[in-house]
This record gives C-alpha cells, structure tokens and sequence, in this order.
C-alpha cells in the first residue's frame, strides 16, 4: 500500500532524515515512535509532499508519489491528520468535514456517497456532531485533533497518515482518540501512526518502527519492540518520560 | 442641507468604488499574503476596453453597456492571470517576501504605459448607459448611475461572499486563506487558487472601472489615484474585512466629496488619509481587521 524506500529529506541545507524504510502494508496499521526531535514528523511531511525529499522513494499503491505536490499526493489516496491539528479554523466543523472531501466533489477520487460519509463521520466522533455547526476555531484541543482525524477519513483514503493524534490531550481524551483508532483499525483502515505515547501506539498496532536521529533504529512486531530491552528502556519503562 | 445631502450621496457612491477595489485587495491578501498593486491599473484597462467596446473610440460601439460588463470582466480576469504568473508567482516560489511588491508596481507601470499608447494620453468621456438627468431624494440630487453603481459594487460582493460560502470551490478558497499547507493536504491546488484569486481580484476592479467610468473621465491616469486610495481603505477597515472594505470605503468617499465642497478640493484626500495614519497608530489591523500575530 505504502512503501518508502531509503528516504533522505530535511530542511534547507539540513538532512533530518537519513534514509527511512518502511512499509505500511494494506488494512494494517503501523506507528513509528521515537523521541521528540527522532524526524517522525519530518518523515510525515516528506511522505505526503509538505516537504519535497532529498532522494528515496515514496510509494503508494504502487504508484512512485515522492516530489510531487501534497495536493497530488492526497489525491493520489492519502490522507494526512498533521501535526498540531491544522483545522480551518474561521470554517464550521461540517465545512471542514466537506473540505476532507474536496478531492471526491471535484472527481480527482471516486465520489461515492459524500453525505452519507459525513453523517458516518459524526457518528463515530460524537462531539463533532454536538458542534457540527460551530467555527473549528472555537472548539478545545481534544475536538479539533478529532476534527482533524475525521477531515482525513472523509477522503476515503487509502491510507491515513495520524501525526501525534494525543499531543496535548487530556489523558480521557487520549483513550477516546485511540478507542477511535482501534474502531477504524476494525473496519479495516490503512494506517501510519505517529506517536510520542508508545506504549499506547504498540497496543493498537500491527506493526512498528523505532526511530532515532533520523533513522530507522529497531522494527519489529509490538511485543518483540515491547520486550526489546533498548526500547523499553528509552519509550517504554524509564516511566513518567512521556 | 440639500447640499449635504447631495454630497454625501456622491460620497457613497465614490466610497463604493474604493470598497470594491479594496475587496479586490484583500482577495488576493487572504489566499497567498501579497497584494496587487496594480489593481488601479487593472480598474483603468477595465474602463477603457469597455469604453472600446460600448463607446465610440475604436469604431465602435459593439455591443451595449450591460452586455460589455461580463466581456470587460473576463479581460481582467485575464489580465489578473497575467500579474500573478509573471509578478507574483515567481516571488511566492522563491519566497521572496517583497519581490512582489516591485513586481507589481513594475507591471502597473507597463500597463500605464501600454494603455497611453493605445488609448492616448487625454481623458475621454464614457457615455453614460442611463440618463444623466439626476432626481430626487430629500431634495437632493442623485444620478441614476450612482445608484448603479452602489448596487453594482454590493452585488458583487454579495457574489463572491456567497461564492465562497455555499460552493465547494469557495470554501477551497477560503481554506486556502486559513492554512495553505492544510488545504494542500486536502487535494486543493493551492497554487490554483492564488492563481483564481488573482483572476477574480482583476475582474472586480475592471467591474468597478466600467462602473465607475461613467460618472468620471476615462484614460490611461485614471486607476494611479483610486488604486492607491482604495489601499488606504483595506487598511483602514482591515485587509481581512469585507464590511471593513466598505465602511472604509464609505469613511473615505464620504469625507472626500465633504471636504472638496466645505472646505477646499485641494484638500479633500487630507482627512481620510489623516485617518489612514490614526488608524495605523492606533489599530494597526485596521478597524474591522483581526489581529493577527506572525510567528518569528
């Protein structure tokens, strides 16, 4: 579904990232943890075109997308929920859900049933739907992230890219985002998780990807990266770091 | 009173016209952070291809006043085309953050030029669509035209406003406004949508130029001055306001036709641009702007 092959990307004349391989296969999902500073974000930009990569490839569908435009590449099938939230802030919660849609209204991705997705999308974030006619602007941290969560899934992507979907949350709210990850884990949707929280991203992946300074450290299945005395030492025990 | 009455009225009129130029402003200052500064400019080759088309200076007329309109918005929305791929879009590539300004001031200038060897340099007359004979209201004068021209301008506000709050393209607009990254992530072409706005932001001011030709003269001089007045009122209401750009737009009209009347022609751009200085000392974001705070 997607593969990203020796990626090298960074800002300017800095490398961040110094060849990143990892492969996110179809119906599964696949969180890359890490420190604060590891390039996770980075990696995030530089798949979905917000930054263009030095060199390496970005593949989707088997579909080479590395350097093209970000809007090519969501509409090429991927949805990015990025870091800090990034709703639209002076728009209602419906518009922005409807925006999560541009590509399907403008034919660049199969239409499908806009309406009903939407009205699926406010079901599964209920609080959306309490403030559906509300500016995104107005809503607290929690909301937004979920906004910006389900503004990705109403691309009816092929896969979603979730950039720290619990940073900043109430700790009641980061078990709700990851009860929503888990739900659309069961409903079979593609996706690469990005979190500081790794104890909670290893319980709801299938796979993961450790990463340090810009590498791929250790990958493995979740409990071999659970048992793993380097990663429980760095993300996992060491308790209270995160 | 009558006096006043009559003068007010022609300030709103004048004021509309400064309103609509500087919506057209604040268009393309939502989507991509630059201006044109050659918005007078695109105003004067509005007024004078449609005075090719409906008056008598090339041959003409060809066609009416009314059926002019949507020919003479299409050519700015063209030429709009133009200042932003050749003036803007370079600078917004290499982010360059004042290129534009130069850029744009430059093809205002070549615009200039090109109208005064194409058009010459003298003001021609634009003949008027409806009867210049003025009636009353509250005794005082009023032009049918600048009735027209105050309906033209809210009309088209009104437009582009529903435009972007009903049609899914619109809100692609005014998402790209709120976070061009994030809208990048939703599909939209971005860079498309600088491009439109620049298109639309042109086509408004030729709209306001073939409104507001028949109540002055036309020539190639005519935009240099409403240009740089309507910049004064983005800013005084605020370059993120649409009622801004027409209080603005009144605030200034209104002063200006007062002033030249009251006190002397001489001096009647002076209060509204003593404004223009309070309000940026004051209210830097202008009076209906939202203040926004740039991250260093």
């Amino acid at each position: 579904m997607l593969t990203i092959n020796n990626l090298h990307a960074g800002y300017g004349k800095v490398e961040v990232l110094h060849g990143i391989s990892l492969e996110v296969p179809k119906g599964k999902v696949v969180t890359l943890i890490g420190s604060n500073g590891a390039g996770k974000t980075t990696t995030m930009r530089a798949i979905c075109g917000m930054i263009k990569p030095k060199s390496g490839d970005v593949s989707l569908n088997g579909k080479n997308v590395s350097g093209l435009d970000s809007h090519r590449i969501a509409r090429a099938g991927l949805a990015h929920s990025p870091e800090g939230r990034r709703v639209f802030s002076t728009m209602s919660v419906r518009d922005n859900l409807t925006l999560g849609a541009f590509p399907r209204f403008t034919g660049a991705r199969p239409k499908g049933n806009i309406k009903a997705d939407l009205e699926r999308a406010l079901e599964l974030f209920p609080r959306l739907k309490e403030r559906q006619l509300q500016l995104a602007g107005t809503l607290s941290g929690g909301e937004q992230q979920m906004l910006a969560m389900a503004r990705a899934l109403m691309m009816n992507p092929d896969v979603i890219l979730l950039d720290e979907p619990s940073m900043g949350l109430a700790p009641i709210l980061v078990e709700e985002v990851f009860r929503i990850i888990l739900r659309l884990k069961g409903d079979g949707v593609t996706m690469l998780l990005v979190e500081q929280f790794a104890a909670a991203a290893l319980n709801v992946a299938d796979y993961g990807y450790v990463m340090e300074n810009g590498r791929i450290s250790v990958h493995g299945a979740p409990e071999k990266l659970k048992n793993d005395p380097a990663v429980y030492e760095a993300y996992l025990g060491g308790a209270n770091k995160h | 009173m009558d006096i006043f009455l009559q003068l007010t009225f022609s300030g709103i009129a004048l004021g509309m016209i400064y309103a609509v130029i500087a919506f057209g402003y604040q268009l393309t200052f939502a989507t991509s952070g630059t201006l044109n500064f050659g918005q007078g400019e695109a105003l004067m080759l509005g007024a004078l291809v449609g005075l090719s088309l409906a008056g008598g200076v090339m041959g003409g007329p060809y066609l009416n006043y009314w059926l002019m309109i949507p020919l003479v918005m299409l050519f700015g929305a063209l030429q709009g085309v133009v200042v932003e791929r050749i003036g803007v879009r370079p600078s917004i590539k290499t982010k360059n953050e004042f290129g534009w300004i130069m850029s744009t001031i430059a093809l205002a200038i070549i615009f200039k030029n090109v109208a005064e060897n194409i058009w010459g340099k003298d003001d021609l007359t634009f003949p008027s669509p409806v009867p210049a004979a003025p009636f009353q209201i509250f005794g005082a004068n009023v032009q049918i035209m600048q009735v027209i021209v105050v309906l033209g301008a809210l009309a088209m506000m009104l437009a582009v406003e529903m435009f972007n709050r009903k049609s899914i393209y619109g809100k692609a607009v005014v998402a790209t406004a709120n976070d061009s990254d994030a809208a990048g992530l939703m599909g939209i072409n971005t860079g498309q949508v600088v491009t439109f706005s620049y298109a639309l932001s042109s086509a408004t001011a030729a709209f306001a130029g073939v409104l507001v030709a028949p109540l002055t003269l036309t020539g190639a001089t005519m935009g240099t001055a409403l240009g740089l007045k309507a910049f004064a009122v983005a800013i005084i209401g605020g370059l993120t306001s649409g009622v801004g750009a027409i209080v603005g737009g009144l605030i200034l009209g209104i002063a200006e036709t007062l002033t030249g009347y009251y006190i002397s022609t001489g001096y009647k751009e002076v209060p509204g641009l003593l404004l223009l200085l309070l309000v940026l000392a004051i209210k830097p974001s202008g009076l209906f702007g939202k203040t926004t705070i740039k991250k260093v």
